[in-house]
């Protein structure tokens, strides 16, 4: 046989029998025997010596690899050809390609663009006059309830507006409106802040998105830092607890001992919120007080109206008719009825103003020349889980500073030009 | 020893005064009528055993008339103006004493749409804390309070009338969930007052702001306090500090925008409950709020 030729030739042998295929379909007795010898004289010559076009003289390359074996013979041949199709390599790694191009085809449609397909449907049948009639009516329809010592809305002073555009002969010219997210008593990272924007109190003025104290290490020093600044302000969830509490204090006469907290029991447990409310003086909570919950920025270039809320706004609800908890709380809203809640689950309020917004523009560039000035921004925080979040018609600017995210100013100057400035935080949930 | 002696004489007077006084009295004094408070339990595990008796009963006319003060119900047109100044004198005594009470349930809902009772509901429900029902019940239980109204010849009566089973705390006192009524004595016409309790049971296994009312609503501590100051038909009330999330956990989102409901239509111009009816007028009508005056003086208050 052809075997104990190769034998002899070192060559050859050294080549056949590492040959997988080959080894086990062959007689493995000579391979087996000779295989010291062999392997001591292996590497004895570079290897490009070795090679050569095997495949052309030795007879055992005659038959192919997928055709040699007779058990196969039994099945038809269209198994046959069906199997060699299969076992070939090339066939196998194309298949492990398209399925894997095909599943992630797949899950990219299931979980990302019906998704929002599906919402983005969602979104429009909630917008849909039509639907309201079907479910019953819109959130706001009621009489707003009034609540002591909280304003509603107030109207920022148009003086301290920037100008339509950006140049030196205007009179409101080189004015800047800087809007800054939650600071939760961060009064280093506040000033950091103030300086990174190269903050003038005589050309710009600064206006808070609420949730200005509570969580930090200096919310007193934040008020009197904003307060001295003369600064705007909207009423965050945090402030209408701590004052909430401090109103029940003063009438029930608990502020000056605290010891008769132990008669506030189950009253909500607030040991921070109460020390805070004891801390705050009476111009400091007078003050915090006055913030309203919605401030009316006015008309500025590019962005319509500008208005400033903690949490966010029900769309198409005027501003003096929006629910004061909900603005102060909501993250998502219920798409039929347009109930805010502050959950997380559910469909973020921004989806669904965003898009009241951009349908109510479309609907105005039919009859209006300048619709924009019609339209509606609002500048909000609370929401630090989105982080930066600037949309057409929403900027959310909570960067969770206390937790050690960003503190985030948005400046707006002349002719609506935007921009964001940024400072680091310390972490302040460990203590 | 002549020390001890001098201890326990005293006592022994003491004893032999006791037991000739009870033995010179003609009559055999009931126990509870001597040791008033000993009826309650203080002891913080309140009776073991819920009443098998329901304290309160409803009218056989009309469930929510008290049947010891009227035999028929008020016409449509009188009911409004007797519950409004119902709650009214209620909020004004509770404010009076320093007792803390809020709106809650169907109330809660009437007050967000419009600030005043629903036209088609005469439940109202308050809560108040559970010190505010221990006062209630020490000082003013079964006490009478009268008020001059505008309108209304000599006035009227309420009378403030505790639920004895308060004292037990559980769910399974299942026929006294109403802890405390304010009754109007010349209609019948009564506000259900329930107290809201910590929930021992879910406080041990860490919930620590858990609280419950036997009517087995529960709440947590934070949804309720600190309580807000609004108003409610024209008077001074408190709010649950998150009231648009209670009201949607118990009735839906639909409720707080469905302006349709019970044959009423909300007008959103004048802001009022229209019956849908055409032959029936509003039951609101204008002019001044006529609010009442307070003629019986309170002698204790809570704080």
């Amino acid at each position: 046989m052809a075997r104990y030729s190769n034998i002899n030739n070192l060559d050859y042998t050294d080549d056949s029998s590492d040959d997988g295929l080959h080894s086990f379909n062959d007689n493995n007795n000579n391979n087996n025997n000779n295989a010291p010898s062999y392997r001591l004289t292996r590497y004895t010559r570079p290897l490009i010596d070795y090679v050569r076009n095997e495949w052309k003289t030795n007879p055992k390359y005659a038959s192919l690899p997928t055709t040699n074996t007779d058990a196969s013979s039994d099945y038809p041949r269209w198994v046959q050809i069906l199997g060699s199709i299969i076992t070939a390599p090339r066939f196998r790694r194309y298949v492990v390609v398209y399925t894997t191009v095909l599943l992630s085809c797949w899950l990219g449609w299931k979980f990302i663009v019906l998704p929002r397909l599906e919402e983005h449907a969602a979104i429009l049948r909630g917008l849909d006059p039509q639907v309201k009639e079907e479910v019953g009516g819109w959130f706001g329809a009621n009489a707003l309830p009034r609540f002591d010592n909280m304003v509603q809305l107030r109207t920022l002073e148009p003086s301290l507006l920037p100008g339509e555009v950006t140049s030196e002969s205007d009179q409101h010219g080189g004015r800047r409106l800087i809007f800054i997210g939650d600071v939760h008593g961060c009064k280093d990272e506040l000033e950091r802040l103030l300086e990174e924007t190269s903050f003038n109190p005589d050309t710009d003025h600064l206006i808070f998105t609420g949730d200005m104290i509570n969580k930090g290490p200096d919310s007193l020093g934040v008020v009197d830092l904003v307060r001295k600044y003369s600064a705007s302000c909207v009423r965050g969830n945090h402030e209408d607890r701590v004052l909430s509490l401090r109103h029940n204090m003063i009438a029930a006469n608990t502020m000056n001992d605290e010891f008769l907290d132990d008669a506030n029991m189950h009253r909500g447990q607030y040991t921070r919120e109460r020390e805070l409310a004891r801390q705050l003086s009476d111009e400091q909570a007078d003050w915090l007080d006055t913030c309203p919950v919605v401030l009316n920025v006015g008309q500025i270039q590019d962005m319509g109206q500008v208005v400033v809320a903690h949490a966010g706004l029900v769309p198409g609800v005027d501003l003096d008719k929006q629910d004061p908890y909900s603005v102060m709380n909501m993250l998502t809203v219920d798409l039929d009825t347009h109930v805010p809640s502050s959950s997380i689950k559910g469909t973020k309020w921004t989806k669904l103003f965003n898009k009241h917004q951009s349908l109510l523009s479309d609907s105005l560039h039919e009859t209006f020349e300048n619709p924009e000035s019609m339209l509606t921004t609002v500048i909000y925080g609370h929401d630090s889980k989105s982080s930066l979040s600037l949309k057409t018609y929403t900027k959310g600017i909570d960067t969770g500073c206390f937790k050690g995210g960003k503190l985030t100013a948005l400046v707006i100057g002349d002719g609506g030009e935007q921009k964001t400035v940024q400072v680091r935080c310390n972490n302040y949930t460990k203590k | 020893m002549w020390i001890s002696t001098s201890r326990w004489l005293p006592c022994l007077y003491g004893l032999v005064f006791a037991v000739g006084a009870l033995a010179a009295s003609d009559t055999d004094p009931d126990f509870k009528s001597v040791r008033t408070k000993f009826v309650k339990d203080y002891s913080g595990t309140g009776p073991s055993e819920p009443a098998t008796e329901k304290y309160f009963h409803e009218s056989s006319f009309h469930y929510h008339y008290d049947g010891r003060f009227a035999d028929e119900e008020l016409s449509e047109e009188e009911t409004l103006p007797h519950l409004s100044q119902l709650i009214r004198t209620y909020l004004s005594t509770m404010a009076d004493l320093g007792a803390e009470t809020w709106i809650m349930h169907g109330t809660l809902l009437a007050w967000w749409w419009n600030q005043k009772i629903f036209p088609w509901d005469n439940d109202i429900d308050v809560q108040i804390s559970e010190p505010t029902i221990h006062f209630l019940d020490e000082y003013y239980n079964m006490t009478e309070h009268h008020f001059d109204i505008p309108g209304v010849e000599g006035g009227r009566t309420y009378l403030l009338e505790i639920n004895p089973n308060y004292v037990f705390r559980s769910i399974e006192d299942k026929k006294n969930v109403i802890d405390a009524r304010w009754i109007d004595t010349s209609s019948g016409l009564f506000i259900d007052i329930t107290a809201v309790r910590p929930d021992d049971a879910k406080r041990k296994n860490g919930d620590t702001g858990a609280l419950m009312c036997k009517d087995k609503h529960h709440f947590d501590e934070n949804d309720i306090f600190p309580l807000r100051n609004s108003r409610f038909e024209d008077f001074p009330v408190k709010i649950p500090f998150e009231y648009v999330k209670l009201l949607e956990e118990e009735y839906g989102p639909k409720a707080l925008t469905a302006t349709d409901f019970q044959d009423h239509h909300f007008n959103e111009e004048t802001l009022v409950w229209d019956p849908v009816s055409k032959r029936k007028r509003s039951l609101r009508r204008g002019g001044a709020v006529a609010f009442p005056v307070r003629t019986t003086p309170l002698k204790y208050k809570m704080t």
